[in-house]
């Protein structure tokens, strides 16, 4: 633990970000050019030789929409449902490319205008994920194909750089990713916030997980900082680290002067940290 | 309660109509089947019906396809945006069964190569220069990789069997008629994408969905 503390989460978290998007990259040239398919797919469906994953909305929505069941893909599903059961939606926070591009927009709008981050010109209720991923899901059994997986940012990245490197052109759904990154300068990751039905499954599916953002009020000198810096206008400061919403990006633990927020790892019933609750 | 509808509701309900059919329109094209002549799923797809469905789009056929003939359709598609189609007019499918392995959802079912059946084969016996012009080519014939099952001559003109015809386009892709003389003389016509029925030979495939 000391070694990690010596660097900060936000260093871990765009290493891990910057190396998921450069395997984004690197899985199509390798298809391409080598023939090594021992790597495939991206974020809808990845396999590294015979250990596949899908995601689980996908997965879930065609599981619904075909209503039938297929072996190998509940075997897929299974460890990216319990790394979100463990760890709660941890896969928006540290490698979602659309998370990372909006990150990197922040960053390059933020060294224009000098200011630390955009602000967030245009709030809802944080519930309004709930609905984004039940009228999805609802929408998509109306239309009876699923929508998430011809829509879905995270996949749309992976399959536009897997269209540049194999057919040197891009699709129109370039706009769609485009529009994503951009929601970022409305208010910052509006679409993570509100909008992503995939972040909405994966919070619900980590609503009791165990690796929290916990917050120790007998050092915390309510400075703000965490509030202000938290990309999903929660407030850590508040225990609202422990909102099924969070991602554990961990961009609050940071920010602490104090060190009062930190990770913890808890059992299933919320045990007491620190005396309150 | 009555409804009388003045002129004003009428009006504006006749514009709004006006407004929505060509919506309608482009709804409806968008759930189109996006497959036709020599334009196919690839190997072991279920049917259309079920396929924009089953497809999660993780383009892992497109990306293990070794002859790229496996591409991904785009938004324009509509509903089935992402899913993958063969132009085998352009590249037709060497039916290596790579894609049908890696399908993680069972859109692409693993069958053995011989039960492949994207579509059969036609031979348009009015541009075929075997039929037509009594001139020897046997070019479908030769490259056909059933050879003698499913293409065979017929005093020297090509027939086919759809029996044995898996429907790969390789013959397509080699016909020699030009398409200025309206198109290649012989198509794969995707009669499977519709109803998944059979010939009693193929049958045991089996499987739902």
């Amino acid at each position: 633990m000391k070694v990690l503390r010596q660097r900060s989460w936000s260093f871990w978290r765009l290493t891990v970000q910057s190396a998921s998007f450069a395997l984004l990259i690197s899985i199509p040239l390798l298809n391409f050019y080598l023939n090594f398919n021992f790597i495939q797919g991206w974020y809808q469906s990845l396999s590294f030789g015979d250990l596949w994953f899908v995601s689980p909305l996908e997965g879930l929505e065609r599981i619904l929409i075909t209503r039938s069941i297929y072996g190998p893909l509940l075997v897929g599903m299974l460890i990216p449902v319990v790394l979100a059961l463990l760890c709660g939606r941890v896969f928006c926070g540290w490698i979602c490319p659309i998370h990372y591009l909006s990150d990197l927009t922040e960053r390059v709008t933020g060294a224009i205008t000098r200011s630390k981050h955009t602000k967030d010109r245009w709030l809802l209720p944080r519930q309004i994920l709930w609905v984004a991923l039940i009228g999805e899901l609802f929408l998509s059994l109306v239309v009876g194909a699923p929508i998430f997986v011809f829509m879905s940012p995270p996949g749309l990245v992976g399959r536009e750089l897997m269209r540049l490197v194999f057919f040197h052109a891009l699709a129109l759904e370039v706009f769609i990713i485009v529009g994503v990154v951009g929601m970022t300068l409305i208010t910052r990751r509006f679409y993570c916030r509100y909008l992503c039905p995939l972040g909405g499954l994966l919070a619900l599916i980590g609503h009791r997980r165990k690796l929290r953002v916990v917050v120790n009020p007998n050092s915390c000198i309510h400075c703000n900082k965490c509030d202000n810096s938290c990309p999903l206008g929660l407030k850590p400061q508040q225990g609202e680290g422990e909102y099924s919403q969070c991602w554990n990006c961990g961009t609050c633990v940071d920010v602490c002067p104090q060190e009062s927020l930190s990770y913890r790892w808890r059992g299933w019933s919320s045990g007491e940290q620190y005396g309150q609750k | 309660m009555s409804f009388s509808p003045g002129r004003r509701t009428f009006l504006r309900s006749t514009l709004l109509g006006m407004l929505l059919a060509p919506a309608t329109a482009a709804a409806r094209r968008r759930y189109a089947y996006p497959v036709a002549t020599n334009v196919l799923r690839p190997p072991g797809a279920v049917t259309e019906e079920h396929f924009a469905a089953t497809c999660i789009r993780c383009g892992r056929c497109v990306e293990i396809c070794p002859y790229l003939c496996i591409k991904p359709l785009d938004i324009r598609s509509g509903v089935n945006a992402g899913s993958p189609i063969i132009e085998i007019e352009n590249i037709p499918c060497y039916l290596c069964m790579k894609c049908v392995e890696v399908c993680p959802t069972g859109a692409l079912r693993r069958i053995p190569q011989a039960q492949t059946r994207m579509g059969v084969a036609v031979v348009d016996r009015y541009t075929c220069v075997s039929w037509k012009d009594k001139i020897l080519c046997r070019t479908c014939y030769s490259v056909c990789p059933f050879m003698d099952k499913a293409i065979r001559l017929q005093e020297f003109k090509p027939v086919i069997d759809e029996r044995h015809c898996t429907g790969c386009g390789i013959c397509t892709h080699a016909c020699p008629v030009p398409r200025q003389q309206g198109g290649k003389a012989v198509n794969v016509e995707p009669i499977y994408a519709r109803e998944f029925t059979l010939p009693e030979e193929a049958q045991q495939i089996g499987g739902a969905v």
